[in-house]
């Protein structure tokens, strides 16, 4: 592989380059800011400088609009014909028979149990653990410390701030936001978001 | 001038007890959204002036019954959104269309109800009305006639936009340490935003308060009829929407081209409908905010904060996070109007100095000349 970029932007991207910096010193990627403009839109531009021939490229834009915004980039990317990298910290503990997708993170000291799955463009931030037999489905983000017992399946773009616990066999739906710092023992129906600032869950019904 | 509002309207659970028999019990009141019962056996639940009532799909025909079971007193559907029979979870006694009892699992064998028994068991039925797609209820066996309250103007209009609403709704529910009536007070004065907004909803929509002279001066004078077709003629116009203030150099985003846009003016449109009803688009008919002040008790109210966009063209993949951002921007807001009005309500006490209201207030004073006539006097809706 000749080149390899992290692109994105915010305080993730350059957190990311400073963690694959710290576990692999020179070995790590080149920054590539992507400016966001003012109507959330992304600047391409920068990537017009990257060839996609023999190189790698990590996608880093943190939840920011229910993880789309990070899968938005990663689309753009791929369809400029790059290829997309994963990041696993040395320290993570990453169990037997694991599948870990393109464009994911996991952190330092993660564990990551026996045959869980974890799909694309997922983020596991460091601390946390998820059980075995786990299935984490693409564009998640899961904030530091995080506890997921066995078996818990989390939806596409669900996020999981700090403080959040799931108990063994729950599911978790799409597009939900665990947000209150407790044990969620029940299954979570889909798009449905504990937001800290709010006494109430946010329900979303139809589509 | 002073208000007519002695602090114990917004204090006394006697003055709760009489709103509720003689405000809430009788006129028609916001009771769900038309697109969250779209299906045969889709239901919503809810509990207007005390009492549970379930809305509920029967191969496309709404109906509104009390949400009780006529068995052990058991609600009968117990989510606030959801598709299933009506049937109680308790001892599955199962309802039709009408509100009728109409199968018992052994009925004969352990209950042993005659056939007259088994006809008299039916359910309390509400009379409701559907405009576009919003839902009201009336709880009054005799209800006054929905033109009455509403005049045909705001209905036309509240047909006419809800029309566009979609079918993905996004809602979460407040619970307010103040009274209802500061609720709609709060939303009639335009003097406020730029004093509670001015780092919101001050920064987009210029509201200016206006003086009415002929409602000023008619707001200053006693109610000369309170016979119960004076009162309705008098409620009608405490009802009223349409396009309130322009919004300077509208923002534009991506999602605003997948939607079926109401209306098409870079305005502010606020619908009102009196008692606890607010609806709004921030975007000149893009996307609405509907609020519903539940009264719980005196110093309590829940606000219901629901949002959708219009119509979208077809479905896309990010619309929950288009609710979701609107939400989270309408948090801010509505996070300072309740601050605003728990500061009113902690500041009331028995002896507390009336307001000092002035020109621009007629509007609420209206309000409060019709509603201190209904609970002061027998006078009846």
């Amino acid at each position: 592989m000749n080149s390899r970029w992290i692109v994105g932007t915010g305080d993730y991207l350059q957190e990311v380059l400073l963690i694959w910096q710290q576990a692999y010193g020179q070995g790590a990627p080149e920054k590539i800011e992507i400016p966001q403009l003012r109507d959330y839109t992304f600047d391409l531009s920068p990537l017009d400088a990257l060839s996609p021939s023999d190189s790698e490229v990590f996608v880093a834009v943190d939840e920011r609009f229910g993880n789309f915004k990070r899968m938005e980039l990663m689309q753009a990317v791929m369809a400029r014909g790059f290829k997309l990298a994963s990041f696993v910290h040395p320290s993570a503990v990453v169990g037997v028979d694991t599948k870990i997708g393109m464009n994911v993170f996991v952190g330092a000291h993660a564990v990551i149990g026996h045959t869980t799955r974890i799909d694309y463009n997922s983020v596991v931030h460091a601390g946390v653990h998820i059980g075995p037999r786990g299935r984490i489905k693409s564009s998640c983000w899961i904030e530091n410390g995080v506890q997921l017992g066995s078996a818990v399946e989390l939806g596409a773009h669900c996020t999981i701030r700090m403080g959040a616990s799931i108990r063994a066999g729950v599911n978790v739906g799409r597009g939900c936001e665990l947000g209150w710092p407790r044990l969620y023992e029940h299954d979570v129906p889909n798009k449905t978001v504990f937001d800290s600032r709010y006494g109430e869950p946010i329900h979303t019904y139809g589509k | 001038m002073r208000s007519r509002m002695h602090p114990n309207y917004y204090l006394s659970p006697e003055i709760f007890a009489r709103e509720r028999q003689k405000i809430f019990r009788k006129v028609w009141l916001f009771a769900g959204l038309k697109t969250l019962v779209l299906e045969h056996n889709a239901f919503i639940t809810r509990t207007i002036a005390g009492i549970p009532v379930v809305i509920q799909n029967f191969h496309g025909v709404l109906h509104a019954f009390e949400n009780v079971c006529l068995h052990r007193s058991a609600l009968i559907q117990t989510e606030p959104v959801g598709r299933r029979p009506l049937v109680c979870p308790y001892h599955a006694w199962r309802y039709n269309e009408d509100g009728q009892v109409d199968g018992i699992p052994e009925c004969d064998a352990i209950y042993r109800f005659s056939e007259s028994e088994k006809r008299s068991l039916k359910l309390r039925e509400f009379s409701l009305r559907t405009v576009g797609n919003i839902l009201f209820v009336n709880l009054d066996e005799s209800p006054l006639p929905f033109e009455e309250q509403f005049s045909e103007s705001f209905i036309r209009l509240l047909e006419s936009s809800s029309n566009v609403y979609d079918t993905e709704v996004m809602v979460t529910t407040w619970h307010g340490h103040f009274n209802w009536k500061l609720a709609y007070e709060n939303l009639r004065d335009a003097n406020h935003p730029r004093f509670v907004h001015p780092k919101s909803l001050a920064q987009t929509v210029k509201f200016v308060p206006q003086v009415n002279e002929a409602a000023f001066a008619e707001s200053c004078e006693p109610l000369r009829d309170s016979s119960p077709s004076a009162l309705r003629q008098e409620i009608r116009r405490f009802s009223y929407g349409g396009a309130d203030a322009p919004i300077d150099q509208m923002q534009h985003f991506g999602w605003h081209e997948r939607v079926e846009r109401w209306g098409g003016q870079d305005v502010y449109y606020n619908w009102l409908a009196f008692p606890n009803l607010h609806i709004a688009s921030a975007n000149g008919g893009l996307s609405f905010t509907l609020e519903h002040h539940i009264p719980v008790a005196p110093g309590r109210t829940d606000v219901e904060i629901y949002w959708f966009t219009a119509r979208k063209k077809q479905p896309y993949a990010f619309s929950q996070q288009v609710l979701l951002a609107q939400m989270h921007g309408s948090e801010l807001v509505v996070g300072e109007d309740i601050d605003v009005m728990e500061q009113v309500q902690k500041a009331l006490h028995e002896d507390a100095p009336l307001p000092t209201q002035g020109a621009y207030e007629s509007m609420n004073r209206l309000v409060e000349r019709w509603y201190t006539e209904l609970m002061e006097t027998d006078c009846e809706l």
